[in-house]
């Protein structure tokens, strides 16, 4: 892990991250509820939802929005999908169709919002699996600066003065206080040479 | 026939996914790859498949680019390579070359692309089908989510529950827990 350059926390990619992931929150979950009028549906949507988690951890740490995610949810969601789907599927036989046939729910236009609920069910799912791959996979490998033995950089008292402006809602705020908000991140490979 | 755009972005595909092939810097690779992508995702809306270009360019451009990048990054990447490729074994690369030659020979034979059902012989009436009924069946407008939903939903439920077995499969085979 010595051999890792370390990645600090940059004020433009914060400040970039804190403006854009609303909106491609919103995006997603447009993309994922409007799946049937428009282009999209759940497994898009999913995907572009953790992509705001993916996203975050570039900007805040990779292990640090790890902390910051309650676990609880993220299998909430890879679980309750599928069971939302299976759900939907099967309450059908209840109100006297077929397994699937969400037509005969007693709401008004059940084709339309049986199938929205169905994608609601699967971009739970895909957003969970999404954010849990990429966490599985990143977690870990880029450590924060202090376990190298390697602060002390020029930049560093910028980062956490900006840090400390920034992070009044930001994820992992309460790790980000003291020494130096400096982590490795995916910036971190096109640094260049680490041999 | 072929557009501007068209021969362009195909240009650009293939010399991606070359290059993608023949770098020897993984790092290189990779981002080669993402445009790579990107390339098949605008290729997908231009011939009229924003739901596929959508996934492309979510799927393969973004989170496929950033899983691999987490892989290099606890693995190791050998530096000093920039701009090399990798040593060609050149009776594969002709044999390759044949191949795509053996498979281009066919593409005439291919329906041209919005071809009507008389001319395109692959689909022919079903997808006029699908467009004719999907609306006065489902009430939805989206034609892919109304065969997607309801006319194959049993398929997309399989679907769902394989990527939520791929999820689960992939955090047991490296045994990371989630509650750690």
């Amino acid at each position: 892990m010595s051999s890792r350059r370390p990645y600090v926390e940059s004020p433009v990619i914060m400040a970039t991250v804190r403006l854009v992931a609303p909106f491609v929150l919103t995006y997603g979950i447009f993309v994922t509820l409007h799946g049937a009028s428009s282009p999209g549906g759940g497994f898009q949507g999913g995907v572009i939802a953790a992509a705001v988690i993916i996203m975050l951890s570039f900007a805040y740490g990779i292990d640090l929005t790890w902390e910051w995610i309650d676990k609880r949810v993220l299998v909430g969601l890879v679980g309750g999908g599928v069971a939302l789907f299976g759900a939907i599927a099967l309450g059908a036989v209840l109100f006297g169709g077929q397994f699937l046939e969400v037509g005969v729910y007693p709401i008004p236009e059940p084709d339309k919002y049986g199938i929205e609920l169905v994608e609601v069910g699967i971009g739970m799912t895909v957003a969970g699996v999404v954010t849990s791959l990429f966490f599985t996979l990143a977690r870990g490998a880029m450590p924060p600066v202090g376990e190298d033995g390697e602060s002390g950089r020029d930049d560093e008292g910028t980062a956490a003065t900006d840090g400390g402006t920034f992070s009044s809602e930001a994820p992992g705020s309460e790790e980000t206080g003291g020494d130096g908000p400096v982590r490795d991140g995916p910036d971190a490979p096109e640094g260049g040479d680490r041999a | 026939m072929i557009t501007p755009i068209e021969a362009g972005l195909l240009v650009f595909i293939v010399a991606t996914a070359v290059m993608t092939a023949l770098l020897r810097d993984v790092l290189a690779a990779i981002i080669v790859f993402g445009g790579y992508s990107l390339g098949m995702a605008i290729l997908w809306i231009v011939l009229q498949a924003p739901d596929v270009g959508l996934t492309e360019a979510a799927v393969g451009a973004g989170v496929m680019t950033v899983l691999f990048l987490a892989t290099i990054a606890r693995t190791t990447r050998l530096t000093g390579l920039e701009a090399t490729t990798v040593d060609v074994n050149l009776p594969a690369a002709a044999l390759c070359v044949v191949f795509v030659l053996a498979v281009l020979t066919t593409v005439p034979a291919l329906p041209a692309v919005g071809a009507g059902p008389g001319e395109n012989p692959a689909f022919g009436e079903i997808s006029e089908y699908y467009v004719e009924e999907a609306y006065d069946d489902t009430h939805v407008e989206n034609v892919v989510t109304a065969v997607l939903v309801a006319y194959r939903g049993f398929d997309t439920f399989g679907e769902a529950t394989v990527v939520f077995a791929a999820g689960v499969g992939v955090l047991a085979v490296l045994r990371r827990g989630v509650f750690e």
